[in-house]
């Protein structure tokens, strides 16, 4: 083996590593934002990968789409969902300051738990199935998440950094690649060729986007149009600016609550916690809003009936 | 070329089981578009493998690529869009707790 073939199967063996592994960790680390990052470094590596294989442009734009574009709406989406750092977050025994520059990463257990994201996933808490899954148990061991989970059930919830496997998809995946794997292993030799690609292969792909494919080049144009137009229209600002004013709507269309018996239906009654853990969100929301529940009543279900036909 | 085609291909069916696997088994649809991008990601390498290796001078093989990407890219932001929709709506992002169809 020559010294060249040699760092080409030792840069091939590093990339495949990066980008196998940071899909592995991808699929699963608990915590949704170092899913991201995990994923960026999988993307990094398979576009090392294309530049090994002489594809440089793809590389590029590999790094440029992917990870410019992309990941970043992918993180955006990630701290603007509820719980991002996973259900860990919750139960963290975080001092105030840290709580403080986690905020909006974490929320305090109580509020955790009204939620309940992510807090049943107890059950299958087998971690076998995936071959490289114990490599991702040593990072984020410095965040010590040690439950200090006053007063609450943790039932079968696990404290581990990563999401229980599932066993059935972990099986159907693990077939699937397996199979795959094997079919590639007991086929015989595709026929290759020694050609190797021009030096300026920029060009040549510019001037086949530009001659034969300009049909498609011009319809990913305008892909592109509908679809930025599709995102703003979906994502743009609805009827309900958030959820307490889609709650205020559900609430004026619910059937009036029963009338307890032996307590006067008053609004500003004080209401016993046992009782206020059974009601629903909905009913929850209208009992802090508080006021007779004809306030939300004909007015604001008309006002917002109509904005919902604007939408 | 040291490495062999095998070797690159191994690599894409790896990284395809392995965004299956994020697809089926995650609970949240972020989680789930990131799976998606790992299934993209892989058929996008399996295809330059196969051109750089089988037919290395027509290029389009490479301009199935960035088709690729760029549904890829649009794919993902109508996905977020909706989700982003979806959250404002229900509160959540977990696909398992949009349950209003269910009977």
């Amino acid at each position: 083996m020559s010294f060249a073939e040699v760092a080409e199967w030792f840069a091939f063996a590093i990339l495949a590593v990066i980008s196998v592994a940071g899909a592995l960790g991808m699929a699963t680390t608990m915590s949704m934002f170092r899913s991201g990052i995990f994923l960026m470094a999988s993307f990094i590596g398979v576009a090392g990968l294309f530049v090994l294989l002489s594809a440089d442009l793809l590389g590029l734009l590999q790094v440029m789409m992917y990870i410019g574009g992309m990941l970043v709406m992918i993180l955006f989406m990630v701290l603007f969902s509820h719980d991002p750092g996973g259900s860990m977050m919750a139960e963290m025994d975080m001092s105030l300051i840290e709580r403080f520059f986690s905020l909006g990463l974490s929320s305090p257990p109580d509020e955790g738990m009204e939620h309940g994201d992510g807090m049943d996933m107890g059950g299958s808490g087998g971690h076998e199935g995936m071959e490289h899954e114990g490599m991702e148990h040593g990072d984020g061991m410095d965040m010590g998440g040690s439950g200090g989970h006053e007063g609450m059930d943790m039932g079968g919830m696990d404290m581990s950094m990563t999401t229980p496997v599932k066993r059935w998809a972990a099986a159907l995946s693990l077939v699937l690649g397996g199979g795959l794997v094997a079919l590639l292993l007991l086929r015989p030799a595709w026929p290759t060729t020694d050609a190797t690609p021009s030096p300026e292969s920029a060009r040549m792909i510019g001037e086949l986007l530009m001659s034969k494919y300009m049909m498609a080049f011009e319809s990913a144009g305008l892909l592109i149009l509908i679809g930025i137009f599709g995102a703003v229209l979906v994502a743009r600002p609805g009827a309900y600016p958030d959820r307490d004013a889609r709650d205020a709507y559900v609430t004026a269309d619910l059937p009036p609550a029963p009338i307890e018996e032996g307590r006067p239906p008053s609004a500003d009654a004080p209401v016993p916690p046992e009782a206020l853990e059974e009601v629903t969100v909905n009913e929850a929301h209208r009992d802090k809003a508080g006021g007779p529940p004809s306030l939300n009543g004909p007015a604001g279900h008309a006002a917002s009936q109509s904005a919902e036909g604007d939408n | 070329m040291a490495v062999p085609l095998t070797a690159y291909l191994i690599v894409g069916a790896l990284l395809f089981g392995i965004g299956v696997y994020a697809v089926i088994a995650q609970r949240s649809a972020v989680m789930i578009l990131m799976g998606i991008e790992v299934l993209l990601n892989a058929i996008g390498l399996n295809l330059i493998a196969f051109w750089r290796f089988v037919n290395p001078e027509d290029y389009s093989a490479q301009i199935f690529t960035i088709l690729i990407v760029t549904i890829g890219a649009v794919e993902m932001g109508i996905g977020l869009g909706i989700m982003m929709l979806l959250y404002r709506n229900r509160g959540t992002v977990q696909v398992d707790q949009y349950d209003s169809l269910k009977g």
